[in-house]
C-alpha cells in the first residue's frame, strides 16, 4: 500500500507526459508535510486533538521518510501544537517530494527520465510505468467527493490534503468541484491536521500577497 | 483508559463510553461499536461520560458510522459532554453523523 505522501505526490504527476505539476510550490510543500503527519497518525505513532500533537509510539515504522520525521519530533518535546509541528517539519522538510518519487520509482509505479530543453536545461519527467495506482487514487477521491456516503479514513485524509494545494482539479472537472464544494469543505474540516495545513497555506498566500504589494 | 458497556433500551443497543477516546483506545472503541452493529440494527453511542476525544477517537466513531451505513443500520451519538461537543463542533461532525442531545430511546 502506498503511503499518503506517495499518493499525494502521485496525484501531482501528469499522466499524459509524466511532468510534475508545480509540487515544489510552498502550498503543496505544506500539504506534503500534512501527508506525513497523516501517515504517522495511520501508523499509530502520533495522535492530535484540536491543538496538540501526542506521541503514542516512537518506535520506527520501517519507512525511512516517516522515521526521519518521527525521530526529529521525538527529540523536541517542547514543541506540542499541531501548528508548531507543521511549521517545524515544513522548515526541515528536506525533499519529501524527492523521497516519495524515488519510492514510487522503486515500486515500479513511475519511471524517471531526464531530457534536455534548448540543449542545456535538464527536464525531469516521471512517466507512469503502471497507471493503476494513480487511477485507483483518483477513483477513491472521486467516490469520496461525488457520493454522500461516509468515506474511509484514508480517503477523508486524502481529500483534505489534496484540496488546499489544488490537486483535486486534476481529478474532477471545475463544474463537478463547484457542485460538490460543500462536501469537499465538510470532509476537509473533519481532520485537525488538514485544518492546520489549510490555515498555514492561507497565511502563506496572504504573506506572499503582502510582499508582492510592497514590491509593486 | 476507556470503559465500554452495552445495554439495550427500547430496541436500541446503547454503547456507554467512559474515559478517553484517543490513539491508544480508538481501536477498542471502534471494535465495540462495530460489534454492536453486527448484532443490532439500531446503535447509539452514549458519550456523556467521555472526558476527552482526539482525532483518532473521532475517526473511530466515524468509521463505525460508515459501517452502519454499509449495512443500513441506524447509528447515533448522544449526550455529548462539553469537551467532546467542542471537538465535534469544530470538526463539523454534525454534517456527517446523527447527533442527539439525549438518547434516542
Amino acid at each position: 500500500m502506498l503511503t499518503m505522501l506517495e499518493e499525494v505526490v502521485l496525484l501531482a504527476v501528469d499522466e499524459k507526459n509524466g511532468e510534475l505539476r508545480s509540487t515544489r510550490e510552498f502550498g503543496t510543500a505544506y500539504a506534503l508535510v500534512g501527508a506525513v503527519f497523516f501517515d504517522l497518525a495511520l501508523a499509530r505513532k502520533i495522535d492530535t486533538d484540536l491543538e496538540t500533537v501526542h506521541f503514542i509510539d516512537t518506535t520506527p515504522t520501517g519507512n525511512a521518510t516517516l522515521d526521519r520525521v518521527l525521530a526529529a519530533m521525538t527529540v523536541r518535546r517542547d514543541l506540542t501544537t499541531v501548528r508548531g509541528w507543521i511549521e517545524e517539519i515544513f522548515l526541515r522538510r528536506q525533499d519529501l517530494e524527492g523521497e516519495a518519487l524515488a519510492s514510487l520509482i522503486e515500486r515500479g509505479v513511475l519511471r524517471h527520465e531526464v531530457s534536455k530543453r534548448l540543449w542545456i536545461i535538464d527536464v525531469e519527467r516521471f512517466p507512469m510505468a503502471d497507471k493503476r495506482p494513480q487511477q485507483h487514487v483518483k477513483l477513491r477521491l472521486a467516490q469520496a467527493i461525488l457520493t454522500d456516503q461516509i468515506p474511509d479514513t484514508r480517503d477523508i485524509m486524502l481529500v483534505s490534503i489534496a484540496e488546499p494545494c489544488g490537486l483535486l482539479g486534476y481529478v474532477l472537472s471545475s463544474a463537478e468541484l463547484a457542485n460538490r464544494r460543500q462536501r469537499v469543505e465538510m470532509l476537509s474540516n473533519l481532520e485537525t491536521i488538514s485544518r492546520t495545513v489549510a490555515a498555514a497555506i492561507l497565511n502563506l498566500d496572504a504573506s506572499l500577497r503582502q510582499t508582492m504589494t510592497k514590491v509593486v | 483508559m476507556i470503559q465500554l458497556t452495552q445495554e439495550t433500551r427500547s430496541g436500541w443497543c446503547v454503547v456507554n463510553v467512559r474515559g478517553r477516546a484517543d490513539g491508544e483506545t480508538a481501536d477498542e472503541l471502534e471494535s465495540a461499536l462495530r460489534a454492536a452493529l453486527e448484532q443490532h440494527s439500531k446503535v447509539a453511542a452514549d458519550l456523556g461520560a467521555l472526558d476527552y476525544i482526539s482525532s483518532a477517537g473521532l475517526r473511530a466513531v466515524l468509521q463505525a458510522a460508515r459501517a452502519a451505513e454499509g449495512k443500513n443500520a441506524e447509528f447515533a451519538v448522544c449526550a455529548l459532554s462539553a469537551p467532546v461537543k467542542k471537538v465535534f463542533d469544530m470538526s463539523g461532525m454534525r454534517h456527517v453523523l446523527r447527533i442527539h442531545g439525549e438518547l434516542p430511546c
